[in-house]
């Protein structure tokens, strides 16, 4: 299931941490309903401006509460412009966070990244399924402890989702997947 | 002293000195300028000691700059809170009230004391850069953002106090620049971080400016944080301004050619007072 929040409803011009703090209350009413696998689309059309309190109270604190409050959930923002985008980059850098951006269909990474979580990120997207570990570890030519360390710490961004699943050969195993 | 800026004020308030137990008097009867952190830092300045119960008095000029102080909205912000030095005419007052809002190149002296006033004058600063000032509307935008964070300063980190906003367009063409101030007198940065113990062990006002400015640095313990001051800053080179930080005995001015800051003692005042000026950009291109 996806959900999808206009922010232009609250107005062309988003200022201040107040007023993130009325648009949370109905954010967090949306994740409620939503179940893992789920997407709550943040969909910035139509804003031309936000402060950085402004994006750091919605944007922030709901992309940090993904990975306790809201497992498997995924947080998507949508429909930034080029100066939308640009402060919204710098917001989440000076938080030291991570969140997933998508334009058109494709999802892609927003904010503090290195190489390593966005060719991991971007390999996970390609498949376009769940995907093991393993299997990725072949794709992107590294160990297991490796790769493994590597989603672990996507999936504790609340950027991957892991799911337990069976092998063919009959052995419990994590696979991952972005958005569904 | 004939000027009264961001600068001189500090000699301004060395000279009467009244929150080291000096004389709580601000003598401006000999200004001829007085700029928007002027302004704000005096008002803010009067109501601090109002506050702890004493009644500062501002001795004013006649002329020019005594109808200025009036439709800048600075007697408005003191009504109650400080004797003016020769009393204000009535009529004067009333004039500055019907004048308030009327002039596009001037944000008179406006007390923040909550969030609600700031989209209105986000928007008024924002069509005064575009309009008079030729700027884009992302670097428009760009200096609301940082007067933003400014005033939600003013009232997330202190209680009991408010803070003061002021700003001037000045010039003509390519000369044209603006100053915004903002001001309040609240518990300082130095204070403010201190509540944080990870920050506990700062040792003065200039040192907290400065930690002040990186970002994630705040009295709470909370990544969503403790980022105003440094887009602020960050903001400030961006647009080749310049940004003035006084706290408490401590000021720092950082500008594009001195990104590490120029720093100076100053006579002890409570709150944060900041200053921002803004050259005009080139008109945009059709």
């Amino acid at each position: 299931m996806e959900q999808r929040l206009a922010l232009k409803e609250y107005g062309a011009h988003l200022w201040t941490r107040d007023c993130a703090k009325a648009i949370r209350i109905k954010v967090v009413e949306l994740l409620d309903t939503l179940s893992a696998g789920d997407v709550l689309v943040l969909d910035v059309s139509g804003v031309e401006v936000f402060d950085f309190s402004f994006a750091n109270e919605l944007f922030g604190k709901t992309v940090l509460s993904l990975a306790t409050e809201y497992p498997g959930r995924f947080v998507v923002a949508e429909g930034l412009n080029e100066y939308t985008k640009e402060n919204l980059v710098k917001a989440l850098e000076s938080m030291n966070i991570t969140m997933i951006e998508r334009r058109g269909r494709k999802p892609n990474l927003l904010g503090k990244t290195n190489l390593l979580d966005e060719a991991t990120f971007a390999a996970i997207v390609a498949t376009k399924e769940a995907v093991t570990a393993n299997a990725l570890r072949e794709k992107l030519n590294l160990n297991l402890n490796a790769m493994n360390e590597r989603l672990t710490k996507l999936t504790s961004m609340g950027l991957v989702r892991r799911e337990r699943s069976v092998s063919t050969a009959g052995r419990e195993q994590f696979e991952y997947r972005v958005l569904s | 002293m004939n000027k009264i800026d961001s600068i001189t004020f500090d000699e301004l308030l060395r000279t009467c000195n009244p929150f080291d137990q000096g004389a709580s008097q601000f003598d401006l009867s000999e200004a001829e300028f007085i700029s928007p952190a002027g302004l704000v830092q005096v008002t803010a300045a009067c109501h601090s000691l109002a506050k702890t119960g004493r009644q500062p008095t501002v001795k004013i000029g006649n002329g020019d700059v005594r109808g200025y102080l009036s439709r800048s909205g600075f007697f408005s912000a003191l009504d109650g809170v400080a004797q003016i030095d020769p009393p204000l005419p009535r009529v004067l007052q009333l004039m500055s009230d019907y004048q308030r809002g009327r002039n596009p190149l001037l944000i008179e002296v406006t007390k923040i004391n909550s969030g609600a006033l700031l989209p209105d004058l986000l928007t008024q600063i924002v069509q005064v850069l575009r309009r008079r000032m030729k700027y884009k509307k992302n670097d428009a935008f760009d200096v609301a953002i940082a007067i933003s964070e400014l005033c939600q300063n003013t009232f997330d980190h202190n209680s009991g106090t408010c803070g003061f906003l002021a700003m001037q367009a000045y010039g003509k063409g390519a000369n044209r620049f603006i100053e915004v101030a903002v001001a309040d007198f609240g518990d300082g940065l130095l204070k403010t971080l201190g509540r944080n113990p990870k920050h506990s062990g700062l040792g003065n006002d200039v040192d907290a400016i400065r930690l002040a400015i990186q970002p994630g640095v705040s009295e709470h313990d909370d990544a969503t944080r403790g980022t105003g001051l440094h887009h602020l800053v960050e903001i400030t080179y961006r647009h080749s301004g310049s940004v003035q930080i006084r706290s408490g005995a401590g000021k720092v001015r950082f500008r594009m050619d001195k990104k590490i800051g120029h720093t100076f003692n100053v006579p002890r005042m409570p709150g944060v007072q900041v200053a921002l000026t803004r050259k005009a950009k080139e008109p945009e291109v059709a």
